[in-house]
């Protein structure tokens, strides 16, 4: 591994103008679970790195106004194991319990898993149906991202050079809604997911709302809004047509390719799935 | 950049001088002597490096060693406790839970964060917690079976 430098700010302020600083690669880290295998592969070169561990609030889990306060360097297992987060963000809490395994889950953050902007990750998927917003801070201020908006690519995100997230706004979702998320992956633990899919679902007047996205199957993890349409579009809960045509239009939406962990056809047929999977789940529960 | 830090390892209090880039790993094997943790994928996927950092296993060579300053750390060398070996290890021996060893250190002190936390664990319980430790020896039939053994030795001995 190249070596670097290490921080640990207290403060915004300097952390900000560590992360900053011109003509040097910097690299904020929480969990760094993503930054060291990456810096031994040489694959990334950081100069500096700014552990974002020790910043006001980024270790906090709290209900807030608008829903609950998710602190950026919060770990998987945290997540994972808080009632407040199962109690109304249950769909988030199944996403981390999913991530890597419990080794991982002990330090890879929420924060680190939507900053690597892998399409792949396990949480975005979840974050994407609880329709969250992105808390971040940098050089000009605070700003908010909603979550639809930050995802640019493969690896790509809204975060500009000094950015930090310090954490996500999970807002209230409608009152009765439950969430499923289902994932496969080659090795139980570990593996990155060939497919993740969250459902999120709730009453309303007339039949239920439905939120449905899908995870490692495009260039970011995405919503699929002609299918939630069709399935929100049912009078009471969706029958098997209803169902079956949602899960065409979700797979329609996908653009999933080949690589190392399975093909885009198996991709696409493990969308139909686990969609089904997840749909059965959250009817189940409604 | 060198960093001064204290770790409190299996009881006894070290102060070292690390590199920004050295892993915990690296600093536990190659400064202070304590090899139990193994150098194996070096990728966060194999598990033979699990330590326990502030009562939670994880991989110490997915963590910077100047991230874990003022932590507790424990490793397989801290088990044993006046010649007598831990439950969990008299365990993996009982049950042939051991063959060429390599896994065996992270084995157990994943094992080991397990019971701590949760002193009766369903075999379900087990394999979610053993699911970041790879094995490729014994199967993984043995090495449950003597985790499970042992919380019920640990159990009785309360």
């Amino acid at each position: 591994m190249r070596p670097f430098d290490y921080y640990k700010p207290k403060d915004f302020q300097e952390a900000i103008a560590l992360l900053s600083q011109e003509g040097k690669k910097t690299f904020p880290v929480a969990g760094a679970t993503d930054l060291i295998p990456m810096a031994r592969d040489e694959r990334w070169l950081p100069d500096i790195v700014v552990d974002i561990k020790a910043l006001p609030g980024l270790r906090e889990l709290k209900l807030i106004d608008e829903g609950l306060y998710v602190g950026a360097a919060m770990t998987m297992n945290e997540i994972a194991a808080s009632p407040l987060v199962k109690s109304t963000w249950d769909v988030l809490a199944q996403g981390a319990s999913s991530v890597g395994h419990n080794q991982v889950r002990n330090r890879a953050t929420v924060g680190g898993n939507i900053a690597t902007s892998s399409p792949a990750a396990d949480t975005p998927p979840s974050l994407l149906v609880l329709e969250a917003i992105v808390v971040v801070r940098g050089p000009e201020g605070e700003r908010r991202i909603p979550i639809t908006e930050f995802f640019l690519g493969p690896r790509r995100n809204a975060l500009k050079k000094g950015e930090i997230i310090v954490g996500l706004i999970l807002p209230t979702p409608p009152e009765g809604a439950v969430g499923s998320y289902h994932r496969i992956s080659r090795r139980h633990g570990a593996d990155l997911a060939i497919v993740g899919v969250a459902v999120l679902a709730y009453p309303k007047a007339e039949g239920f709302g439905w939120r449905v996205a899908l995870g490692a199957v495009a260039p970011t993890p995405i919503r699929v809004p002609q299918a939630e349409a069709t399935l929100s579009a049912a009078p009471g809960k969706p029958d098997e047509a209803v169902i079956s045509q949602a899960i065409q239009e979700a797979v329609a939406a996908s653009r999933p390719i080949d690589d190392i962990r399975a093909t885009a056809k198996y991709r696409r047929e493990m969308i139909a799935t686990l969609m089904r999977k997840a749909i059965e789940d959250v009817l189940e529960k409604l | 950049m060198l960093h001064e830090i204290t770790l409190k390892i299996n009881g006894e209090e070290y102060q070292v001088a690390v590199k920004s880039h050295h892993t915990l790993l690296t600093v536990l094997r190659e400064q202070l002597g304590i090899t139990s943790p193994k150098r194996g994928c070096e990728n966060g996927e194999c598990g033979a490096c699990t330590v326990i950092l502030d009562g939670k296993p994880v991989n110490s060579c997915m963590v910077l060693a100047v991230e874990a300053d003022g932590s507790t750390i424990e490793t397989t060398e801290g088990l044993a406790k006046d010649g007598n070996l831990h439950p969990l290890q008299e365990a993996f021996i009982e049950h042939n839970a051991v063959q060429c060893g390599f896994c065996t250190p992270g084995m157990l002190m994943s094992a080991k964060a397990l019971l701590d936390f949760n002193p009766h664990p369903t075999e379900e319980d087990i394999k979610v917690a053993l699911a970041g430790n790879l094995c490729r020896c014994t199967g993984y039939y043995r090495i449950i079976e003597a985790v499970k053994d042992a919380a019920v030795k640990m159990e009785a001995e309360k």
